[in-house]
């Protein structure tokens, strides 16, 4: 390269080899795996390809999906978040006995993400300036809000109706929040699903902070000489994560207006984790992309839908959305020497 | 190097002074670094140079003493003070984010301090990332590759180019080019050149002593934690500067070893490496003899640390290793304790020990067939060896079921030998023995090393103290580019022998 070349055109060897870039790209064998799966299944089923059933997919997987951009934000920062199941069921619970208590939606609801900020920053600081490990510090605050949801209820289901005291209007929004259709074909879910993902792909892809996660991710000591605040940073994708679990729990309630401490979003951290990782983020840190993170939500919301329609037995899905986190992770492991 | 009046420091040190359990790392130290020149620090490993360039990157505090910027005392309270004033430290051990890009990695100091709700830059990012390598000639470098995929010469070239945008006034090279090509490092002495010549002061801490005379304006000798002489670089030889870092009596114990060669000279050959070749090794070959201890010198970047690993089957190798005339099949730890060969790495938190179980378990645990029996735990003999070992080793332990952790370095090191002993060993090899053990124990370890080999063992000391090679060794064989540059014997022993053949260039 000359110095004609370099200064004047701003292409540099980069663009060449886009298409081998993208082919390189972590992305990519997740994606290509999904195309494989939606075209056996189009083949295989005769209800798959619909748009009734793929906007279905799109509900089903959406609120796992808010839930997964969370945690691609904690895993990116090098850290994971395990109490995400309990603070889905907590602020889902929380925001419903306050519209039972007659409560209008917007506070209901503010008061719900409020909970998820408050367990994030709790989770944060413990794991930052409490120098816990933040398997330990978020397992620790897993069965904590297990258990503020469980005493805050008494154990007993919350059902958001009418005669448990909601106001009609304040119910009938909750409920279009939930199980409504935007244009009577999008499901809301979806939309959220979708505003979600793209405000964060956004974030981490474009802004300063987005820099910071990574940086701090891929290396604590280089972020912390160049003068990154590494436990601001993290702290604040704990807080992220709470919001977005928050926000998926009371979405779920919005959808099935019944909860129970002691069972809604139980074990559901593991999914989130499995899709995020399943999506190309690394437990390490440093590594991991949102649109890497919808494909991974993707692939475990068509397999499992694809085995529905297939007539596979419940059972039998458990074992293969296992086999799929293992081979997803392994195929990259294997097939790529990583820079170590 | 021109004449010009000589301009305030940038920045000065008065009387520093750090103490670590056990050792006095800098003892009143004084050096002040002017702007725009190529300040060398040179010295023997465990002279003070790493620790007092850690204080400058703000990593360590000092225990007393002052620092003054531009004339001012300050305070280099941590990583991003030291940043702050100016300062920028390129460690052998880099700062680099792995899973970034170049161009990331080049501008994250400018990334933190804009505003966290900014947009990040790309293209400006780019831009300035490839003017930077371009400064230091390595404009064919994609900015956008990550950072993990390079060479480490490439990372360090990185760094530096980090280093650079920063407008750095002060910038630390330690080591800068143990991991560069011939080719690398002339580029990265005309960019230190180039940086001189617009007022950076460069701080080059080196062991390479023709190229500290080639690229030094002045240059600092440290020894046992103090300055000994700052010297403008006029007129030096390399000769000069080894006998300014040397400038030391030789122990007593010295005579031990003089006699112990004439003993041992007619001694069979234990252990024979012939054309040994591991990562960083060439066709290496050698023996050792029984009852000999037998010292490995040489620089950092030599092979002699991947000596130890080598010989124990850690790496993988070729070459033929023979031990009591048998030879050692099948490169693996395993194999290597079968046949009589013992290690006790360099890196005792990491590799050698462990540290969460306690002295009786860390004794026997390169021997556990001898210690169980239909896969339990013999506890009576497991106690009867370990309280054999700590009597023999004069260990100072509370109890046997004491953590490891808890006991000082010198003790820690005596249980690793114990656990070594236990195995029976036909051939010791010992890489730093004593790193990070106060001087009462270095004796002891000493006298412990020297009765092993009365036994009849072949002892290998790989050490990067060249004092305790020249105390203890019988024989010194000096390591470079990973091969044998030389062999000393007896009263040939002697530090400005050992350091002219590692050095030579």
């Amino acid at each position: 390269m000359t110095h004609a070349v370099r200064t004047g055109a701003r292409a540099p060897a980069t663009d060449r080899f886009t298409l081998a870039r993208l082919l390189r790209a972590r992305e990519a064998g997740v994606f290509i795996a999904l195309l494989v799966m939606c075209l056996f299944l189009s083949f295989a089923t005769d209800g798959f390809l619909t748009s009734l059933n793929l906007l279905n997919v799109g509900r089903q997987v959406s609120l796992l999906g808010i839930m997964a951009v969370g945690m691609t934000f904690v895993l990116i920062a090098g850290e994971v978040d395990l109490s995400v199941g309990s603070t889905y069921a907590l602020s889902g619970l929380a925001t419903g006995m306050l519209i039972i208590a007659g409560w209008a939606l917007l506070p209901a609801i503010g008061a719900g993400l409020l909970t998820g900020i408050v367990i994030g920053l709790i989770n944060g600081v413990l794991s930052t300036y409490g120098r816990l490990p933040s398997l330990i510090a978020t397992l620790g605050m897993l069965s904590i809000v297990r258990g503020a949801a469980l005493i805050l209820t008494n154990g007993q289901p919350v059902t958001v109706n009418a005669r448990n005291g909601a106001l009609p209007d304040v119910l009938a929004s909750f409920g279009f929040m939930g199980q409504g259709y935007l244009f009577s074909v999008i499901p809301m879910q979806l939309v959220f699903f979708v505003i979600v993902a793209a405000l964060a792909w956004l974030v981490l892809s474009f802004s300063n902070f987005g820099f910071r996660v990574y940086a701090v991710g891929g290396s604590a000591k280089a972020a912390r000489v160049s003068g990154i605040s590494v436990n601001k940073v993290k702290i604040s994708a704990f807080v992220l994560m709470g919001v977005l679990a928050a926000f998926a729990g009371i979405l779920g309630l919005a959808f099935l207006p019944s909860s129970q401490a002691g069972r809604t979003g139980l074990g559901l951290e593991l999914d989130v984790i499995a899709a995020t990782i399943v999506g190309g983020a690394s437990l390490s840190g440093g590594e991991g992309t949102i649109l890497g993170t919808i494909l991974g939500v993707l692939i475990i919301g068509v397999m499992r839908n694809g085995l529905v329609l297939m007539g596979v037995s419940p059972f039998v899905q458990e074992l293969m959305i296992g086999l799929v986190i293992i081979i997803a992770v392994g195929i990259d492991k294997w097939s790529t020497r990583r820079p170590t | 190097m021109t004449e010009q009046p000589t301009p305030a420091p940038i920045v000065e040190i008065f009387g520093l002074t750090k103490r670590f359990p056990g050792v006095l790392a800098l003892d009143r130290i004084s050096v002040a670094f002017r702007p725009g020149e190529v300040h060398a620090v040179i010295g023997e490993n465990g002279a003070g140079k790493s620790t007092l360039m850690n204080i400058l990157a703000g990593d360590l505090q000092p225990d007393g003493g002052e620092i003054r910027i531009d004339g001012k005392p300050a305070t280099i309270a941590s990583p991003l003070a030291s940043r702050t004033a100016g300062i920028t430290v390129v460690y052998q051990e880099l700062a680099l984010c792995p899973t970034l890009t170049i161009a990331e990695n080049i501008m994250m100091s400018d990334m933190a301090a804009r505003s966290v709700v900014s947009l990040v830059p790309r293209d400006e990012m780019r831009r300035e990332a490839r003017a930077a390598l371009t400064r230091l000639g390595m404009g064919t470098l994609d900015p956008d590759t990550k950072v993990g995929r390079l060479s480490v010469a490439e990372m360090q070239l990185v760094e530096i180019a980090g280093a650079i945008r920063q407008r750095a006034r002060v910038l630390v090279l330690d080591e800068p080019n143990s991991a560069l090509s011939k080719r690398e490092s002339d580029r990265l002495f005309d960019i230190v050149k180039q940086l001189r010549g617009e007022g950076v002061t460069v701080i080059y801490v080196s062991h390479h002593l023709k190229e500290v005379l080639d690229l030094a304006d002045r240059i600092t000798v440290m020894r046992d934690g103090r300055t000994i002489e700052t010297m403008d670089n006029s007129g030096l030889s390399e000769e000069r500067l080894i006998r300014a870092m040397v400038g030391r009596e030789l122990d007593t114990a010295r005579q031990w070893s003089l006699q112990a060669e004439a003993r041992s000279h007619e001694a069979p050959v234990v252990l024979a490496v012939e054309k040994l070749t591991a990562p960083g090794l060439d066709e290496v070959s050698f023996h050792a003899r029984a009852g000999e201890i037998l010292g490995i010198g040489g620089l950092p970047d030599s092979g002699k640390d991947m000596l130890g690993e080598a010989l124990f089957g850690l790496c993988s190798r070729h070459g033929r290793l023979t031990i009591d005339g048998k030879e050692l099949r099948g490169g693996d730890p395993q194999a290597s304790i079968r046949n009589g060969m013992a290690l006790v790495p360099a890196d005792r938190r990491g590799a050698g020990a462990l540290l969460t179980m306690s002295v009786a378990n860390n004794v026997v645990s390169a021997s556990l067939p001898r210690f169980s029996l239909a896969g339990f735990m013999r506890r009576g003999a497991v106690r009867r060896e370990a309280r054999a070992q700590v009597a023999r080793l004069d260990a100072r332990i509370s109890h046997l079921g004491q953590k490891l952790a808890t006991l000082s370095g010198g003790n820690q090191q005596k249980i690793i030998l114990g656990r070594s002993l236990v195995t029976n060993p036909r051939v010791l090899v010992l890489h730093e023995p004593t790193r990070g053990v106060d001087v009462g124990a270095k004796a002891e370890i000493y006298a412990i090393l020297r009765g092993i080999a009365g036994e009849g063992v072949a002892v290998v000391m790989i050490s990067s103290e060249i004092p305790e090679l020249i105390m203890n060794a019988e024989r010194v064989l000096v390591l470079r580019n990973g091969r044998i540059s030389g062999e000393l014997t007896g009263a040939g022993i002697n530090e400005e022998a050992i350091l002219a053949r590692a050095m030579a260039s």
